[in-house]
């Protein structure tokens, strides 16, 4: 066991390492690529067994994956943004094949207009695929969360492919200090991965994947994968518990800081979650009574959890790094159908902020807590608010004038 | 509302059938749908199409429960379970079936609450080209037994159906549908309409918790290999090859080779058809050299198969 | 390479007992079903098919396979890279001891030629350039046919689908170049109506390690429209016609398998098929007839020089 500044790409890589992956298709994109490339480094130094073969997409990589589990060995991939959507048809059929892995996605905004920096839509993209969904708000949780991924995705209630979310240049680009855990600890928290009675061998044929004819085949089989990621929840849990005995690290479904008594609650997923933590101490130290709930398991979705922990709470502010087009928010929307009919349930108040990697500042955190008082002191929740400030739009204008938007149709910020 | 099923082989026409009615009755005046319902299976396997048909809007979709009327374009697809001909049924339905024998024949080996009307099956459709025939003939059929169809919309709509063929397979359709239809038109049989489900009484669907199993029960995984012999595609056949031995010359496995499906197999030098599978291609009857394969109606020849 | 021993020297050669199960959902008289059903009496059992969407999706549908060997389906893009996947597995578990010698398993593509002539192409020129080994078997229909045969980028020129009416206008893609173009191992084309030229190809190709084509010309009845006991019929036509030439690529030299002597007129193929009836009634097309046919001739007569 030893401490190392890593970044949330070089925690991600390692964890592969250290879950002594067999595979690791790939493919390069941008903030992901350092994790292919770490991996590819080590093999070709013979500093770590396995096999690393670049695809020519991310569709491709994502059936490669899923070939080389249901065929028994452990798999370990990475992308982010547009590479998750082009694997989309992917995601969904691996899933379907009770295929699983670990792919870890670096979070990046999704075109258009295309950028680099982070938010959440492509994870989002695929939250109904029947993948797992593990979020990560710093560097030694990504290397964690891939060992626990995997001890997840293997387990014989669940056996679902796991997806691992960092976010772009936030966490992948960021150095901080990582506790690599000893190999022999590893490996006595995840043993092998034993494929059981799914695998393809000479002596024992089997058809995979196969077609069905019918509502009631076709019902069964989609059913009985979304009661494996049900199973996810307690299986999760019982995971994070052995991984905390062992480790010390504790990673509960939800993460509740400084909860116990807060009448407000800040609710996201993800690494900026960690300044809302800072501002939760703020807010504190000023008198009021706030705390955090960061959700790590967004499917499957910790609902029982976070009823159980907003019930009598007096306001949420529900922050999402992503937009449904034409809705809001999905954690909003999520959170909402979790809450309806919890008795004393609180005033959910929906945020959309940090969208394309555009930052939250601290004033933001508490002037969203004062929207939250006011909506209780008013009992009505105020439409959703997106964080931008007039400063921004300032800027933006500058940018049209240059882009030569035509200038009767720019309105001024007031 | 009336509710028909049509039941036919994948190249007999049941989907030209449902909208021929469907067009014909649209003519009438009522508010139709009609619609195919296909499986992964292809011609000559067994399909299915349905007709609605009321006074007003309909609400209803997807398969018939209860039909007031079924015709079956082919009869050997009466007793295939997977074919469904049966599900539904009850006394007030009519269930017509094309075919060379007679409504008492069926009655009494169906054992069913419904009325078994026949549709007299002629010789010439035995011949594979005769197929898309006969969907035209179940479609004047079930015109002139909904009673609701007069011959001239039975007519507009055969044309406006399968005009883009061509005048000669126009009239030979409609030739087939207005016999069909005068031959119905003669019984007195109508079909009635069936009774609505009844909110206030009725039998609950018994739902169930779906337990959750793990992947190696519950995974779309085939954990043996051919296990689609279980699949008896032989059912599909409306021509049968059958081998002559005298004029086999057991020459070098070419039917064997040949043979799409891979129906059959040589032993000692001699082929021998596998007919719970051979789908009745007549590749065998195109290549055998000293032409000691022929192709036999398959009714005729399961006949014979019982008799010997 | 030099040629090696075929066992398959005449007819009585191929086997009699066929491997691949019948009780399949393909149509009666299935050119492709044919195809395959040669194709894996010589591939034999210990063979893993991975399967783009296509018709033969539903040779395996819940709960009935034909295959005594194993199968995965993946995708319509993205069968090759899922052989990969499969076929690195294997090597894994060969490699670390985890899997005896003997459950190893060959590994094939089976893609419909929708996915092999556009969608999958791109998944198929990675596979090659990775130089995996595998073998990758076509069957061709010349058009999409699992969806009523819309035109495919197979589909050749004239012929009437269902997205062409008055007869296709563009030209069919040629699928075997495109891979002599990669430098594969091994590249043919054959017709189930051949059995023994193709059982001799798969034979030769299960001997070379590497990327390796067998790209069968499939006769479809229901797409083709042409009574389904024509199936032979019509293949041996396209060969000998000379439309479909059965070919392989070894060792960086294209060898005809079958120079059709003389050739047949290109008529005699298409007259039996209902997809090409517009060139004959209510009149014949004579330009479009010829057009084809010098076409056919151009190619053998490229050949000569």
């Amino acid at each position: 066991m030893k401490r190392v500044l890593l970044t949330g790409n070089g925690a991600a890589a390692w964890g592969a390492r250290q879950a002594r992956v067999d595979y690791v298709p790939a493919f390069p994109i941008t903030p992901q690529t350092e994790i292919i490339e770490s991996l590819a480094g080590w093999i070709d130094r013979g500093e770590m067994p396995g096999r690393l073969v670049t695809l020519e997409s991310e569709h491709s990589m994502i059936t490669a994956a899923g070939a080389a589990a249901a065929t028994g060995v452990r798999v370990f991939s990475a992308t982010s943004s547009q590479g998750l959507l082009y694997a989309m048809e992917m995601l969904y059929t691996v899933a379907g094949w009770r295929a699983p892995f670990v792919l870890v996605n670096v979070s990046r905004g999704l075109s258009a207009p295309i950028t680099l920096e982070p938010d959440h839509n492509d994870v989002m993209a695929a939250r109904d695929s029947g993948f797992l969904q593990i979020h990560c708000a710093d560097c030694q949780e990504v290397l964690d969360s891939v060992l626990i991924a995997y001890r997840l995705a293997e387990d014989r209630r669940v056996r679902q492919p796991v997806l691992v979310n960092l976010d772009g240049f936030y966490l992948s680009f960021t150095r901080e200090p990582v506790t690599l855990p000893d190999a022999a600890s590893v490996d006595a928290f995840l043993p092998p991965f034993d494929a059981e009675a799914i695998m393809m061998r000479a002596s024992a044929p089997e058809s995979q994947a196969v077609a069905v004819l019918g509502g009631g085949p076709y019902s069964y089989f989609r059913y009985e994968t979304h009661l494996a990621l049900l199973n996810g929840l307690a299986v999760y849990d019982e995971i994070a518990a052995d991984f905390n005995a062992r480790f010390g690290r504790d990673y509960p479904a939800v993460e509740a800081y400084r909860c116990d008594d807060a009448e407000i609650v800040l609710l996201m997923i993800g690494s900026f979650a960690t300044k809302a933590r800072t501002a939760v101490d703020r807010l504190r130290q000023a008198g009021k009574p706030v705390g955090l709930l960061r959700p790590r398991l967004l499917r499957p979705f910790p609902a029982a959890l976070l009823a159980a922990q907003l019930s009598g709470r007096r306001g949420v502010a529900v922050i999402d790094q992503n937009i449904s087009m034409g809705k809001g928010g999905v954690l909003h929307t999520e959170l909402a159908s979790a809450l309806y009919g919890v008795a004393e349930a609180p005033l959910l108040i929906s945020f959309i902020g940090g969208l394309g990697g555009r930052d939250i500042a601290p004033e933001e955190f508490f002037e969203m807590v004062r929207v939250v008082e006011q909506a209780i002191d008013s009992g009505e929740a105020p439409p959703p608010r997106l964080l931008y400030t007039r400063e921004e739009l300032r800027e933006m204008r500058k940018l049209q004038a240059v882009a030569q938007v035509e200038r009767s149709n720019l309105e001024e910020p007031q | 509302m009336f509710r028909v099923r049509f039941h036919g082989r994948g190249g007999q026409g049941m989907k030209t059938a449902s909208r021929i009615l469907g067009s014909a009755l649209f003519a009438e005046g009522f508010e139709v749908q009609d619609a195919p319902r296909y499986g992964a299976e292809r011609r000559g396997a067994p399909i299915f199409a349905y007709v609605r048909a009321d006074q007003g809007p309909i609400n209803e979709r997807g398969i018939i429960r209860r039909p007031d009327l079924v015709v079956v374009a082919d009869e050997t697809l009466v007793p295939v379970p997977a074919a469904g001909v049966l599900a539904g049924i009850d006394a007030h339905t009519l269930l017509l079936i094309h075919s060379r024998e007679s409504a008492d024949t069926w009655r009494e080996r169906l054992n069913t609450p419904a009325q078994v009307l026949i549709l007299p099956l002629s010789e010439a459709v035995v011949e594979r080209a005769e197929m898309p025939y006969v969907g035209a003939a179940c479609a004047g059929a079930a015109a002139a037994l909904l009673g609701v169809v007069s011959q001239a919309s039975l007519t507009q709509a055969l044309h406006s159906e399968l005009d883009a063929l061509g005048e000669v397979v126009v009239q030979r359709n409609l030739d087939k549908a207005l016999d069909a239809f005068a031959e119905l038109a003669a019984s007195d049989v109508r079909a009635s309409e069936g009774t609505e489900p009844d909110a206030a009484d009725y039998a609950s669907p018994a739902w169930i918790e779906l337990p959750f199993e793990t992947a190696g029960v519950s995974a779309p995984v085939i954990h043996a290999g051919l296990t689609s012999l279980a699949s008896r595609t032989g059912l599909w056949r409306t021509l049968r090859p059958v081998i002559d031995y005298t004029l086999c010359n057991h020459c070098w496995w070419i039917c064997s080779s040949l043979c799409p499906d891979g129906a059959i197999r040589v032993e000692d030098a001699t082929p021998a058809i596998d007919y719970d599978h051979c789908k009745g291609c007549m590749v065998c009857v195109a290549v055998c050299p000293p032409h000691a394969i022929t192709a036999q109606p398959e009714a005729a020849a399961g006949e014979r198969e019982t008799q010997s | 390479m030099s040629d090696i021993e075929t066992r398959f020297r005449r007819i009585k050669d191929l086997p009699s007992t066929h491997l691949l199960g019948t009780g399949t959902p393909m149509c009666a008289g299935c050119g492709g079903l044919q195809a395959l059903h040669d194709i894996y009496d010589v591939l034999g059992a210990k063979t893993v098919f991975i399967n783009a969407a296509g018709c033969m999706t539903l040779l395996s549908t819940y709960p009935f396979t034909p295959f005594r060997g194993s199968w995965l389906y993946t995708a319509m893009a993205s069968a090759p890279a899922g052989a990969q996947g499969v076929r690195d597995a294997l090597d894994i578990l060969l490699e670390q001891g985890r899997m005896p010698p003997d459950d190893d398993l060959r590994v094939v593509v089976l893609t419909g030629d929708g996915a092999a002539y556009g969608m999958g192409l791109s998944a198929t020129s990675g596979a090659i350039e990775r130089n995996l080994d595998f073998l990758y078997i076509v069957y061709d229909n010349e058009g999409y046919g699992n969806t009523g045969q819309q035109y495919s980028g197979a589909t050749p020129y004239a012929a009437r689908t269902a997205t062409s009416g008055i007869g296709y206008r563009g030209e069919k893609k040629d699928l075997f170049e495109i891979w002599v173009a990669h430098r594969p191992a091994y590249a043919a084309t054959v017709i189930g109506a051949e059995p023994l030229d193709l059982a001799r190809k798969v034979e030769k190709a299960m001997t070379i390690r590497g990327p390796k084509l067998i790209l069968a010309l499939a006769p479809c009845p229901t797409g083709w429209d042409y009574d389904p006991k024509l199936t032979v019929d019509i293949g041996r036509l396209a060969v000998r016609s000379g439309i479909w030439p059965l070919k392989e690529y070894v060792d960086g030299q294209v060898v005809h398998t079958k120079t059709p002597h003389p050739r047949k007129p290109v008529e005699a193929y298409l007259q039996l098929q209902g997809r090409f009836a517009h060139l004959f009634a209510p009149q014949r097309d004579e330009a479009t007839l010829a057009e084809i046919q010098a076409r056919v001739d151009a190619y053998w007569a490229n050949l000569e020089h």
